[in-house]
């Protein structure tokens, strides 16, 4: 069908006209008006000026204040309209008193209702508009109507009315100025708007009042100048009519919804997982053993891996489960199946970054599932599935819904679509393991490489503050918190995610000893977050403000000043060091949130950063460690240590089968020639 | 007096207003202005604000109450609007505290009589109400605005806010101008989240009371004391997110196998000085609303926050 | 501001001769540093460095000892002012009072109260610590009856000895002299006859003064009379009144802004208009004595229940014995819970399942104290522990079935739970609270 060009309209057009005629009708206003059950006067012009309108020149008055806006002139004049004509039969309601817009703000805050939109205009049958208001309520939207849509939807059975979350408020569609007054009254009850504060109102309609409009054909040039008047409030205005022009969106009536939903930025929340198993934190410890199992996938069994990737928005399609190769019927009971478990998603939010985060939870998701099973991670997984789930119905398909569900459910804030691909194809799973094992590199790589000169943000840590009130752990990307759990990036991302929670940025600011890593910015946080005890903080010395320390370090870096040189003792370690003094005995007294110099809690892994021992001279200083913990780090300490120019010093950093005592240690340095000897004296 | 206490405290509690009278839009006889410490409790030079304001406990379902307290207060207890009349004419509470524990039979969907009981309340008493909604999620969003919405305008104290489940109370609490109970497991982080929380969702700092959660004695109650010390410290240290005025309500005190084992004719006194001791110890470390279920505990805690609320002769400077 | 560990072992000679009874001068300098060692230990400190040193490290507040053998107590050495910042170490005694003019009968009966009585929680043995026996005759020899009456009852309990009158004081003190009580009380005009009864005695000695600045002369001249184990009594006139002045004591001693107050206080419930509210305040705010009346079984219980929670390690959670126990009777069929021996924990699910009514068994296992959540956490509660706790206490002969109920937050486990017991895992609620509505839907199936 060839479109006529006729019943084609410009927006910009007759919007032009339409506040033409607006500007007119402004100035022969004849009567004083005034709504019933509000303490708001005219809310919108009331909110944009704290102005009360109720006659043609306070009217006139704000017009003129609001750069002639078309949403007060709709305003303005429809109370005028409605003070001559009187109110329209039901089923309109017209303007909605206070009490009831309380009722719907509450809604709106506490989360029933996800969202508003307006519909206005005529569609040319009842079909999609019905489906849409179906879809409308399926949403948790509040859906307000204007127009002949509210006759057509009425004469097709459709019920109306508060209760149906459909509220007809006129005739025509110039009515639908009632939804926005609605919401200017709910930006002052709710929001903090005072009236007049045009600014905070425009920012509030923009930010947190969820609206979209969605606009049938058959408006008239002034109502189109009002419904293109409510972008400056950052209402995404959709168009399903024959509309050119302006910044309307086109829709067809089966994406209308979604599409305004997604531009405003409005998720609806899943509950359900339509799987025929269970899902649930309680089946996470059940493991699934041989002789219970139908069929199992990697485990060195067979190829398998999972990889969680970022995906534009658009590019995926949210709930999208797609099994290639054969389902579990093909498979013989018992077998091992290869695997290649895809998850993409995209949102606005989320970054890249957080791939490997929100990759680790498919380990947790799939066990929670009643029958599936799942351990380690990467191109290393082995997963099985159940003879009871299989006979129950379950299939591999299902466990992408699983995954589906559970990711959306589980980070809401972070994504707003979710596609799950299971290839069980042999030779595909081979190539798509390739891709993966490129992109595992990747990741390594860019950890491996941070250094903390290329950042200029680092990540507080206040997780163990229940057991040390003023303790703070200070984590860069060459230091990790002491516990040995979060690094620089965890904190980052976890950060990120909940930003108000235990991990909050420091911004590093200007140097003050790089040496021993002292930093403005690093300062003034750790005053504030200690209230006032820790006034310096050096991240790279133990001898000179070290952090302070909690209460679950992996091991305690501390002085020997008899040896000139600082050893590390480990949790595991139970016996008596060269300082006098066992693990235990130090972790009493350096814990809870104080700051003692010369004596330091590290993790394990820091013991290997360049960084360790940099305020002290560098990591010639180290004289003594556990001979377990030296035999755990044995290989990445030699190489730590032959890159910084000591390929020898591996032998000559003492244990405790070398040297128990400090007695027994300095005989044993001066024995081998140690550096820390040499070394300018630690106090 | 060479003597002055080193604190160098540089914030202070923030106020939150409970109740209101005839003009200030309510029908209470008194409104309370709690909060405004700008140091430790019971240091400072001149009375502060009321607090600490007891609130006495009563419910509108009387079978999920502890059966020593149905058995002390009888028949009042089958009817929630005179025994709310009796907590102001006999008892001599400064609050009432309603719990809504009709709301906890299975399927409860009355949401007209929650209206209607909160109605009958603010009618049988003029004092300010703390009222405690439901316990399941479910019907949280009905009953709060019920709640809310018959107690417009008498800036009522509601209950009670978790991490996971703030958004009705934070509703009706905008909607109808009332303030927010707070609560956390006895966790200073958590408890600082929940009030961000609830500022994100638009409930001010003016409008929220921490609750900690208070163990009972011998049950974890030094937990919760030392929850609230630290809550105190870092509002007094400038710590805008924990500045608000704390609430202790030790309800297992009535339960407890202290109680349930004391000899017969005995279990009302072990009960009493069980929530006395509780009441004195959690205002000592900050608590400004103490929360009580057996009437004869009220005149003992009134007497003697009358005497702490003396401060001290004048040699004894604070700053 | 207390010196730091190495701030002090740069004082030290750092000769590791061991003979302060340390491996190292570094382990002296550490323990120095924790006001946890005696600077004079060090035979080879340069005075200077003694002075400095010994200023610094000694404990801020006085450690003084309260009547001797098995019923004495020590109170002070205390740190903070706030238990969460570490702990309170030394718990307050609290001691019935008497008056010389009650009968003997009475007398004696509150005697053995203090010794008899004993009220057992969470494994420790509450009591009572002594006797304070009140002058308020007149006459020296009223008041040495009454204190011989005490002693007669063979408790051995501390003494406190409360009179005006130093000659009712050394009359008592031929009756209970060899016990060390604490003597109530120096004051400006007494000091020195007060001073000399401590000393004859080896007697603690209260002072006390209307400002805080006496309160500090009185020290300044007690300890040059040669009288060091003090206890300072502010004399409050209110509640209020108290805990301005012990929280002012207690902040200007731990600062060491005020090294004269570093001692511990006093206070006389029976003297404050509410004697309970006394003793709690008392307890929380830094009192070290504390005299009441005799107290009913309702207040005791609830003012050693208190003094136990404040005094409790705020890092060291309390544990409970790990064991099979009993919710009930339970018979041959009942569930059997397992949770770990975190007290808080214990209580609470204790609590709960009473109110179902439905007997139990509760299998507690060691995690050191930690709670459920942490022990998972840490790999303490896993299916090793399970297994063997289960054999330890005999569980397969209490019940006929062999189902176990494990706490929802240590679901992980259940599968290893069950592949090390060989009995099936049922995984709880999370929240206690639930639990009886899990056992009425899950158990009765």
């Amino acid at each position: 069908m060839i479109k006529g060009i006729l019943t084609m309209t410009d927006v910009e057009l007759a919007r032009k006209k339409g506040e033409e005629h607006q500007k007119s009708k402004i100035s022969t206003i004849g009567r004083s008006f005034s709504y019933d059950e509000t303490a708001y006067h005219l809310p919108i012009s009331y909110a944009l000026t704290g102005i009360a309108v109720h006659e043609q020149k306070s009217a006139a008055d704000v017009y003129a204040k609001t750069g002639n806006n078309p949403l007060v002139a709709s305003e303005c004049l429809l109370a005028d309209t409605t003070a001559g004509k009187g109110k329209e039969p039901e089923p309109y309601t017209g303007f909605i008193g206070d009490t009831v817009i309380r009722k719907l703000g509450y809604s709106l805050v506490d989360g029933s209702i996800l969202g508003l939109a307006l519909v206005i205009g005529k569609p040319a049958g009842a079909g999609s508009a019905a489906a849409i208001c179906r879809e409308l309520q399926e949403k948790y939207m509040l859906t307000f109507l204007a127009g002949e849509v509210i006759p057509t939807l009425s004469g097709a059975g459709v019920k109306l009315g508060l209760d149906y979350r459909l509220i007809p408020l006129g005739s025509t569609p110039s009515y639908g100025i009632h939804f926005v007054d609605v919401i200017a009254r709910v930006a002052m009850m709710f929001g903090g708007v005072t009236p007049g504060d045009t600014h905070r109102l425009l920012t509030y309609a923009a930010e947190r009042a969820k609206a979209i409009v969605i606009v049938f054909p058959g408006l008239t040039d002034e109502e189109i100048a009002f419904a293109d008047g409510m972008r400056v409030l950052g209402f995404p205005i959709l168009s399903l009519g024959d509309y050119v022009g302006g910044s309307w969106i086109a829709a067809d009536a089966e994406t209308v919804v979604s599409k305004g939903m997604e531009e405003k930025g409005i998720r609806v929340n899943v509950t359900a997982i339509p799987i025929p198993m269970g899902c649930s934190p309680a089946f996470e410890g059940k493991s699934i053993r041989k002789e219970e199992m139908y069929v199992e996938f990697g485990g060195g069994r067979s190829p398998a891996f999972e990889l969680l990737r970022l995906r534009q928005p658009g590019e995926i399609t949210d709930g999208q489960v797609t099994v290639i190769g054969p389902e579990i019927e093909s498979m013989k009971e018992g077998s091992a199946n290869p695997l290649g478990i895809i998850i993409e998603v995209s949102g606005k939010n989320m970054k890249k970054d957080y791939e490997p985060v929100l990759e680790r939870r498919i380990h947790n998701f799939v066990n929670y599932g009643e029958g599936s099973w799942h351990v380690a991670q990467r191109d290393l997984i082995w997963v099985r599935i159940a003879k009871e789930a299989v006979a129950k119905g379950v299939r591999i398909e299902h466990i992408g819904k699983l995954l589906a569900s559970k990711f959306r459910m589980d980070f809401p804030q972070l994504l707003d679509a979710v596609a799950v691909t299971l290839i069980t194809d042999a030779a595909k799973v081979i190539a798509a393991k390739a891709e993966a094992e490129k992109v595992y590199a990747e990741r390594d790589d860019r950890i491996k490489g941070m250094r903390d000169n290329d950042v200029s943000t680092y990540y507080s840590c206040t997780l163990c503050q229940t057991f040390a009130p003023n303790h703070v752990c200070v984590i860069t990307p060459e230091r990790p918190a002491l516990c040995g759990a979060i690094s620089w990036l965890d904190g980052k991302i976890a950060f990120e995610i909940s930003p108000s929670g235990a991990n909050q940025p420091i911004e590093k600011g200007a140097v003050i000893n790089a040496r021993n890593g002292e930093f403005e910015g690093v300062n003034r946080f750790v005053k504030k977050a200690s209230h006032g005890e820790i006034t310096q903080c050096s991240l790279y010395s133990v001898m000179e403000y070290p952090m302070t320390c909690c209460g679950c370090f992996e091991a305690i870096a501390l002085m020997l000043p008899e040896v000139n040189g600082i050893m590390v003792v480990n949790r595991e370690f139970k016996g008596i060091t060269p300082s006098g003094m066992s693990f235990s005995t130090l972790a009493g007294t350096i814990g809870g949130g104080a700051q003692t110099p010369g004596f330091a809690g590290i993790s394990k892994n820091y013991i290997l950063s360049d960084r360790f021992l940099q305020g002290e001279g560098g990591i010639e200083r180290l004289v003594w460690l556990p001979s377990q913990l030296k035999e755990e780090l044995k290989e990445r300490l030699e190489k730590r240590l032959a890159a910084a120019g000591h390929p020898d010093l591996f032998a000559k950093i003492a244990d405790e089968t070398t040297a128990a005592t400090i007695e027994d240690l300095i005989v044993f340095l001066e024995r081998v020639q140690h550096p820390a000897l040499g070394m300018e004296p630690l106090m | 007096m060479a003597y002055t206490i080193p604190f160098d405290w540089t914030g202070a509690i923030g106020d939150v207003v409970l109740g209101a009278t005839k003009s200030e839009g309510g029908t209470r006889r008194i409104s309370y202005r709690i909060g405004g410490g700008k140091t430790l409790p019971f240091l400072e030079t001149g009375p502060v604000s009321p607090a600490p304001l007891i609130a006495f406990e009563i419910c509108d379902n009387p079978v999920f109450w502890p059966p020593l307290i149905r058995n002390y207060c009888g028949d009042l207890t089958n009817n929630v609007a005179e025994w709310a009349k009796t907590a102001e004419s006999a008892y001599g509470a400064d609050m009432v505290r309603l719990y809504l524990t009709s709301t906890r039979m299975r399927n409860f969907s009355d949401f007209a009589s929650v209206k209607k009981t909160v109605e009958t309340v603010l009618s049988a008493t003029a004092l300010p109400l703390i009222i405690e909604g439901s316990n399941e999620p479910k019907i949280d969003s009905e009953v709060f605005q019920a709640c809310g919405e018959a107690g417009q305008g008498e800036r009522l104290l509601l209950g009670t806010a978790e991490a996971g489940r703030y958004r009705s109370i934070a509703a009706a609490a905008l909607a109808y101008n009332h303030s927010v109970l707070a609560q956390s497991p006895i966790d200073i982080n958590l408890a600082k989240q929940l009030n961000i929380l609830l500022r994100e969702i638009g409930v001010q700092h003016d409008h929220i009371v921490i609750d900690p959660y208070t163990g009972a004695l011998g049950y974890g109650f030094e937990y919760s004391f030392s929850a609230m010390e630290r809550i105190r410290f870092s509002a007094l240290k400038g710590d805008a997110d924990l500045a608000m005025p704390m609430i202790c309500s030790a309800a297992d005190s009535l339960t407890i196998k202290e109680v349930r084992e004391a000899e017969p004719g005995l279990q009302d006194e072990m009960a009493v000085r069980w929530e006395f001791f509780t009441g004195i110890a959690a205002a000592a470390a900050g608590a400004e609303i103490i929360c009580v279920r057996h009437p004869k505990t009220i005149p003992l805690l009134r007497a003697a926050f009358e005497d702490l609320k003396k401060g001290t002769r004048p040699e004894a400077e604070v700053q | 501001m207390a010196l730091k560990a190495l701030d002090i072992y740069k004082l030290l000679p750092k000769k590791n001769c061991k003979e302060c009874g340390d491996p190292t001068c570094l382990t002296f300098a550490m323990k120095l540093a924790g006001g946890k060692a005696d600077v004079d230990l060090c035979p080879y400190l340069s005075d200077e460095a003694k002075s400095v040193l010994g200023a610094t490290t000694r404990p801020p507040i006085r450690l003084v000892k309260v009547g001797v053998g098995e019923r004495s107590f020590k109170v002070g050495e205390e740190f903070v002012l706030y238990r969460h910042d570490k702990t309170f170490y030394h718990p307050p005694g609290i001691v019935f009072h008497v008056s010389d003019t009650q009968t003997e009968e009475e007398i004696e009966a509150v005697t053995r109260r203090v010794r008899d009585e004993t009220f057992t929680r969470v494994g420790s043995d509450l009591r009572f610590n002594g006797i304070a026996i009140r002058n308020e005759s007149g006459s020296p020899e009223t008041f040495a009856r009454a204190v011989a009456m005490v002693e007669s009852v063979e408790a051995h309990l501390p003494p406190i000895l409360i009179s005006r009158d130093t000659a009712a004081l050394k009359a008592a003190l031929v009756h209970c002299g060899s016990y060390h009580p604490l003597l109530h009380a120096a004051t400006a005009e007494n000091f020195h006859e007060m001073c000399a009864l401590a000393k004859q005695h080896g007697c603690p000695l209260v002072v006390q003064a209307g400002t805080l600045e006496g309160l500090a002369r009185l020290v300044k001249d007690c300890t040059a009379e040669g009288v060091s184990d003090l206890i300072l009594d502010p004399a409050p006139d209110s509640l209020g009144d108290f805990v301005v002045r012990s929280t002012a004591i207690r902040q200007l001693a731990i600062t060491r802004a005020a090294p004269d107050l570093g001692y511990p206080v006093y206070l006389d419930a029976t003297r404050a208009g509410n004697e309970d509210a006394a003793i709690a305040l008392g307890i929380v705010k830094y009192a070290s004595v504390i005299v009441t009346s005799p107290l009913s079984p309702g207040p005791a219980k609830a003012a050693l229940t208190l003094r136990q929670n404040i005094y409790t390690d705020p890092q060291k959670p309390i544990q409970m014995n790990p064991g099979l126990y009993r919710v009930g009777t339970p018979g041959k069929d009942a569930p059997v819970l397992m949770t770990v021996n975190f007290s808080l924990t214990f209580f609470t699910l204790q609590g709960y399942l009473e109110s179902t009514r439905i007997p139990c068994f509760m299998l507690i296992v060691d995690t050191e104290g930690l709670s459920v959540l942490t022990a998972v956490a840490a790999g303490k509660l896993n299916e090793t522990l399970v297994r063997d706790s289960v054999k330890k206490f005999d569980v397969e002969n209490e019940v006929s079935h062999r189902k176990l109920i494990i706490p929802g937050y240590a679901s992980p486990l259940s599968g290893r739970i069950e592949d090390a017991t060989g009995w099936k895992v049922l995984v709880g609620p999370r929240d206690a609270a639930e639990i009886g509505e899990y056992l009425h839907e899950e158990w009765k199936n």
